[in-house]
């Protein structure tokens, strides 16, 4: 590889990132306005309100220091989120594809696996003042069970990150392995290189079925209803999320965005064989599948109520069998 | 065996319970403020304990010795839900005491502005109730549903929440029923019936909701009435007490009691649906057989009476007002809406179920704390 090449491969990594950042910062706006709004029949918020205008707005607003007995390493952890939503862009760009470890899916399901323990961390790390005590003596004379140790939202919602590691992030790990079942191998090059050959994995009965399952783990992963029970409303809120204010929020808006652009990216590299790289017309098809993504995901959230573990188990259980079915179909 | 080792409930619920997640006063799944301690063991409510009272304003104190007139309308200011219900109830009180006939047109309007009421609260309800489910698509249409009953409200009252309708005799001139509003009235209810008709369909058709709401919540008929439970709630249980058929007001009016017989969220979800037509029928009756004539009583006069009460069904239930009248001065108020007595029923719905769910228990029972938190009694102990 001579210099010249080199620097080219680097403008293309700094240029598909930038792409990235470009295009989601829009799809909190498409899956608000365009979706959520028009199902809903009312106006909307403005399309470049929810993911672009809003962190802006955040970035200048005055900074409020969380509850948190760490509330450094609280604050830090949405840019630890952005972070790794790059490496995970950085992975599947085929620039990136000769250091041969690191661009594998491992390494994919371990950086998917830090970005599920942030939310762990996050309930951990935080006590919103919604959630633990009132500023007058609400155990009276009389009042129930007072000696009894109080918990508040974000331990919950870190217990249920928990569960959600550990359960939860099934059926978006079993579908990435149908690919690596089909090509078989775990680099992400191989795999791509074998669609090239063979046509997207995507159009085989085992890929169509490992779709539908990457997707509902797309769901769960990004928190979404009717999957969304780290942020329920009708308990815990915004879980980990809502002691976040100021540039920190800003940094929890823009690493949802980009997020749903790396997860739809992966999906295209894994599924159609077609990388993010700016130095093709393929670029396109990953935009379309993040803007396609993005749209199910809305039409789905919006006419689902959220699940508790009685529904979200079972839901992810049968996915998960699901997967293990479409594993089994592309060894066939 | 030895009394030491005796189990008691108290004992028994010291035992299982291992964690306090308390809630509110401000949450975003509670309209408004209320504190609820939920006791959970592996996120499973095993007690709770609510409490209100962070909303008090004093308006029985602050009716105290008004004109009864203007107490009438202080009245209104106690519930922006049911606000009409306040002011009606109170006028009745007056006119049961002052034995103070209402003509019959007036009698009609003032039940057509009642069961307004009753639609677009029943349909806030639902909002709120499936809002609280995650389902924000059906909240958003149920609230769509429900604008063209505030419009109508707006038209009839001139606001769309606090109306005035009701006055001691009668009703208020500006309230009175013409052709035009007639019509506006009946294209109205068509419109109402067919939207909440497709909802209620796409609503039970819906299996992750059904998945949701089934079995949630349970309230039995025996603990319904142990815990005074009334309204729509006791109804859901299956006990067929509606106090508007004992309001000589509702005699010329045909409507049928609805009940469910599960007593969890979808039975108290669909007890408001199905609500919704019957007040609807209710509103057609009045609107074709308004009768011509005078809308107010003015031939009436002032004197002392003792403290006098009156019952009316509201919306959510039972709601109680009384006082006595000295030298045209009201005395010895007394409000006691519907939400007191189903907090007890409210705490009940919470145990047994997921935290998640929890909130939707205590909705299913339609609380309005505002109305609710007005007077406090400060005892001396």
């Amino acid at each position: 590889m001579t210099i010249v090449d080199s620097l080219i491969a680097l403008m293309a990594v700094i240029g598909t990132l930038i792409v990235a950042f470009a295009v989601s910062v829009w799809l909190p706006g498409i899956e608000r306005k365009f979706v959520h709004a028009r199902i809903q029949q009312r106006i909307g918020p403005p399309l470049s309100s929810p993911g672009l205008m809003s962190p802006i707005k955040f970035f200048f607003k005055e900074i409020i220091n969380p509850n948190s007995p760490m509330p450094g390493l609280y604050n830090a952890l949405p840019f630890i989120g952005i972070i790794i939503s790059v490496l995970l862009l950085l992975i599947i760009m085929p620039q990136m594809y000769f250091f041969a470890t690191f661009a594998s899916v491992i390494a994919l399901v371990g950086l998917l696996k830090v970005e599920e323990i942030l939310y762990m961390f996050m309930g951990s790390l935080s006590k919103s003042v919604l959630s633990i005590n009132m500023p007058f003596p609400d155990v009276v004379k009389g009042a129930k069970h007072p000696n009894v140790p109080r918990s508040f939202f974000e331990e919950l919602s870190s217990m249920r990150a928990f569960r959600l590691i550990a359960l939860g992030s099934f059926p978006i790990y079993i579908a990435i392995f149908v690919p690596v079942a089909m090509a078989g191998s775990i680099f992400l090059s191989d795999i791509v290189a074998y669609q090239q050959l063979h046509g997207p994995v995507l159009f085989t009965i085992g890929g169509i079925l490992g779709a539908i399952v990457f997707f509902v783990g797309f769901m769960i992963l990004m928190n979404e209803y009717p999957f969304a029970i780290l942020k329920t409303k009708a308990d815990v809120i915004e879980g980990p999320l809502l002691e976040y204010a100021s540039k920190y929020r800003a940094y929890v808006y823009i690493s949802r965005g980009l997020l749903i652009f790396v997860l739809s990216s992966i999906f295209a590299t894994l599924f159609l064989g077609l990388p993010p790289n700016l130095l093709s017309w393929t670029i396109l098809i990953n935009i379309i599948v993040a803007l396609a993504f993005t749209i199910i995901m809305a039409i789905v959230s919006a006419f689902s109520p959220v699940f508790t573990y009685k529904q979200f188990f079972p839901v992810v259980a049968g996915v998960s069998v699901l997967g293990v079915l479409a594993i089994i179909a592309s060894f066939l | 065996m030895d009394n030491d080792n005796k189990i008691t409930d108290e004992t028994r619920n010291e035992q299982e319970i291992e964690t306090e997640v308390p809630m509110g006063t401000v949450h975003s799944a509670a309209l408004e403020p209320y504190r609820i301690r939920l006791f959970v063991e592996d996120e499973i409510v095993r007690d709770a304990e609510m409490t209100i009272g962070v909303n008090h304003r004093g308006i029985e104190r602050i009716m105290e010795g008004l004109p009864v007139e203007k107490a009438n309308s202080l009245t209104e200011k106690i519930c922006g839900i049911c606000s009409n219900s306040h002011i009606w109830n109170s006028v009745l009180v007056a006119e049961k005491a002052l034995e103070i006939e209402v003509p019959e047109r007036a009698l009609y309007i003032r039940i057509i502005m009642e069961e307004l009421e009753r639609l677009h609260s029943h349909m806030l309800y639902l909002a709120h109730g499936n809002e609280v489910l995650g389902h924000e698509t059906f909240s958003m249409r149920l609230f769509y549903i429900r604008e063209t009953v505030m419009e109508l409200l707006r038209m009839i009252g001139g606001n769309r929440v606090q109306y005035g309708v009701p006055v001691i005799g009668g009703i208020r001139p500006r309230a009175d029923l013409n052709e035009m509003r007639i019509q506006r009235l009946t294209e109205g209810m068509d419109f109402v019936e067919e939207k909440i008709t497709d909802f209620a369909e796409r609503f039970v058709a819906d299996p992750m909701i059904m998945s949701r709401i089934t079995g949630v919540g349970v309230i039995s008929k025996e603990d319904a009435l142990r815990l005074s439970a009334t309204g729509p709630t006791l109804r859901a249980t299956g006990v067929a007490v509606d106090l508007r058929r004992d309001m000589k007001e509702y005699d010329p009016f045909e409507f049928d009691v609805i009940t469910q017989d599960d007593g969890d969220v979808k039975s108290n979800l669909l007890m408001r649906v199905l609500e919704i037509p019957e007040s609807i029928k209710i509103i057609r009756q009045a609107i074709k057989a308004l009768p011509e004539g005078p809308i107010t009583n003015r031939s009436w006069e002032m004197q002392d009476v003792t403290i006098t009460k009156s019952y009316i069904e509201v919306p959510r239930g039972k709601l109680y007002h009384s006082y006595s009248l000295d030298e045209g001065r009201v005395r010895n108020v007394i409000v006691r809406t519907p939400s007191i007595t189903n907090i007890g029923a409210m705490e009940h719905a919470c145990i047994g179920n997921h935290i998640t769910d929890a909130q939707l228990a205590i909705v299913q029972c339609d609380p309005c704390f505002t109305c609710t938190d007005r007077a406090i009694q400060i005892i001396q102990l």
